[in-house]
């Protein structure tokens, strides 16, 4: 039968399947608008890091022959209005907004999963007592929360991670417990409760699993909310006390020198424009991934 | 012959709703000896999957359960929660309806059956995978070797079941409830899981009670049959003399309902008229009186008991088939 009517799918299966393989791992390939963003992440991230090793000027040595210099062979992004080494200030300030972006969202994500997870898995009082407390959050304005913070424990790193993290639960914790109580009714839960497995194991290991993915998209969306925040805050000068460099601080430095020197304001405000664009693109990506691979999965 | 294995006394569970008590299963007894199958038949809502959680103390917290549940001499209905965590998987355990939804998407077919393993048997991780690939083994999965680290969504319906049987017998209980086992399967795979579950049971001389909708299910698998209606145990024999010797008019009108091969072409389905009774506000007499042919007024009117005749059957009618025909 088959050389009599030659058949071009069972003939050409092998080279189809290698197509179809090779075609759907081209559609699937993280493109420039991927690895773009990450080379400069990569190289911000890198930079914060290793500060201490890259030969910089210390982030508060004044130069007195340069003052709000311009980008020059010895200060390669120029200087701020005290001849401070505008390089090294971004450079130590990326600490500062790194930090915050990422801790912000994990604390706020971290807190916001417990009181997500226990109101979405026992419902009743639990989830009344959680929703009544995430309201009342929710109605205290945050930048009250933020100035409180503040003022009480003044400008420490530690306490700004903290403060801003605490904005960051009433959501983490509305979509844990949305994605709680769609999983903890599903039939693989119950069986897990025929085999003998106790509310704190279901949780660990039937419902965790299953709910860490809308919360990692979260936490990819909200680092650079919390670096823009973190910024507005030095703008501000709620966030870490000078002369401690941040990229919000550094701009509001700048802003009374912007007719003359508004390479002050400028660079790092494209700074902080590129790496917030940055986590933007990369996080689209790998949540589109994520959504991709899920799918697969269904 | 010995104590039974399982005895349930009296069993009944209702939910609080909206417009009151749906009473799920309204006083439910019956004894299941090691060893034996029973099989639970009944239509939709009548309470089947509600007894299996009630064995099983897997009720909602809504629930309202009274009764006893013996399995083994203790008693689970007085049990703690944390000894029925300790008994549930290495003493009774279940086998669910659905496959898509009874298996944890996000963990491979081995750690879901090492998870038991280690949990219940304190097994290492190692070990307890290799058992898991004998376990999928001889459940006929084929590859088990390779199947072990796959998710489940990259196995069929048919292989799901089979996964969800291997984690249900893994503990090696004594009592395995299977609860519409193949409804979710496709016509030529069903045979096949039933089969499997028989052998299992054979092999391992566990307990099964086997649920269904499907008179043609239990017919060729089960020691022992009974027929639910509306909460409630309305007849109960061997399987054979169920078939042969039907005394309560629903079983037969379920009987009568099941295609048969040599039927002439284009012959009506025989279907029972009317529809299931509502559980909230159930019939003054006998909950199938609406819909039997022979009911009369003191059907409709005084609940019949089930009561026993000879050689264990039991039925619960005031105008039994057979003395019908006596008359």
């Amino acid at each position: 039968m088959a050389d009599i009517t030659p058949d071009r799918f069972s003939a050409a299966a092998p080279d189809a399947n290698a197509e179809a393989v090779a075609a759907h791992k081209r559609r699937n390939r993280l493109g420039l608008g991927f690895w773009i963003p990450m080379t400069w992440l990569a190289v911000v991230v890198a930079a914060a890091v290793f500060a201490d090793f890259l030969g910089l000027f210390p982030a508060d040595e004044i130069d007195w022959m340069f003052i709000n210099e311009g980008p020059n062979e010895a200060h390669l992004l120029g200087t701020d209005h005290l001849g401070r080494d505008m390089l090294s200030r971004i450079v130590y300030g990326a600490r500062v907004s790194l930090t915050v972006g990422f801790a912000a969202p994990l604390i706020g994500v971290g807190l916001g999963l417990v009181l997500g997870i226990l109101a979405g898995y026992y419902k009743g009082w639990v989830d009344e007592i959680v929703g009544i407390a995430i309201d009342t959050w929710l109605a205290i304005p945050g930048l009250v929360i933020l100035l409180l913070f503040s003022v009480v424990f003044g400008g420490s790193l530690g306490m700004v991670c903290l403060s801003l993290g605490l904005l960051f639960i009433p959501t983490a914790a509305r979509i844990t417990r949305a994605a709680t109580l769609n999983h903890s009714n599903r039939e693989f839960v119950l069986a897990a409760r025929a085999m003998g497995a106790s509310d704190l194991r279901i949780l660990a290991i039937e419902v965790f699993p299953n709910i860490i993915w809308p919360l990692i998209a979260f936490v990819l969306i909200d680092i650079p909310i919390a670096i823009v925040i973190e910024g507005a805050l030095s703008f501000l000068g709620l966030s870490v006390k000078a002369p401690t460099p941040s990229w919000g601080g550094v701009i509001a430095e700048g802003r009374e020198h912007l007719e003359g020197s508004p390479h002050i304001s400028l660079i790092p405000t494209a700074v902080m424009f590129l790496t917030v664009l940055s986590f933007n693109l990369v996080g689209d990506a790998i949540r589109k991934r994520l959504a991709d691979q899920r799918d697969g999965a269904i | 012959m010995s104590e039974p294995l399982l005895t349930v006394e009296d069993q009944r569970t209702a939910f609080a709703a909206a417009r009151g008590l749906v009473r799920a299963v309204d006083g439910v007894s019956f004894a299941l000896p090691r060893g034996r199958t029973l099989g639970v038949v009944g239509e939709s809502g009548s309470g089947k999957s509600v007894l299996s959680r009630s064995i099983m103390r897997l009720l909602p917290p809504n629930a309202r359960a009274s009764g006893a549940v013996r399995l083994g001499g203790r008693d689970l209905t007085t049990m703690s929660e944390k000894a029925l965590r300790a008994l549930r998987g290495p003493e009774i355990s279940i086998v669910f309806q659905d496959p898509m939804t009874s298996l944890n998407p996000v963990m491979t077919i081995g750690a879901q059956i090492g998870e038991v393993l280690t949990h219940h048997m304190g097994m290492s991780r190692k070990a307890a995978k290799a058992r898991a690939v004998e376990l999928l083994a001889s459940v006929g999965l084929p590859q088990p070797d390779v199947r072990v680290d796959q998710h489940p969504h990259q196995l069929s319906g048919g292989m799901r079941q089979r996964v969800a049987i291997a984690i249900a017998i893994a503990c090696e209980p004594a009592l395995l409830i299977a609860d519409e086992p193949t409804t979710a399967l496709d016509v030529t795979v069903q045979a096949e899981i039933l089969d499997l579950l028989a052998r299992q049971q054979a092999e391992r001389n566990m307990a099964m009670i086997l649920i269904t909708h499907d008179m043609g299910v239990v017919a060729g698998r089960c020691d022992e049959v009974a027929v639910m209606y509306a909460g409630r145990i309305v007849e109960q024999a061997a399987t054979a003399d169920l078939f042969r010797d039907t005394r309560m008019p629903y079983t037969a009108a379920l009987l009568a309902s099941i295609p048969r091969l040599d039927d002439p072409p284009h012959r009506k389905l025989e279907a029972i008229a009317g529809r299931p009774p509502d559980l909230i506000h159930p019939p003054a007499g006998c909950a199938f009186s609406p819909r039997c042919r022979f009911a009369n007024d003191l059907c409709r009117t005084q609940p019949p008991a089930l009561e026993e005749t000879g050689r264990g059957h039991r039925f619960a009618c005031w105008r039994p088939m057979a003395m019908e025909a006596a008359e």
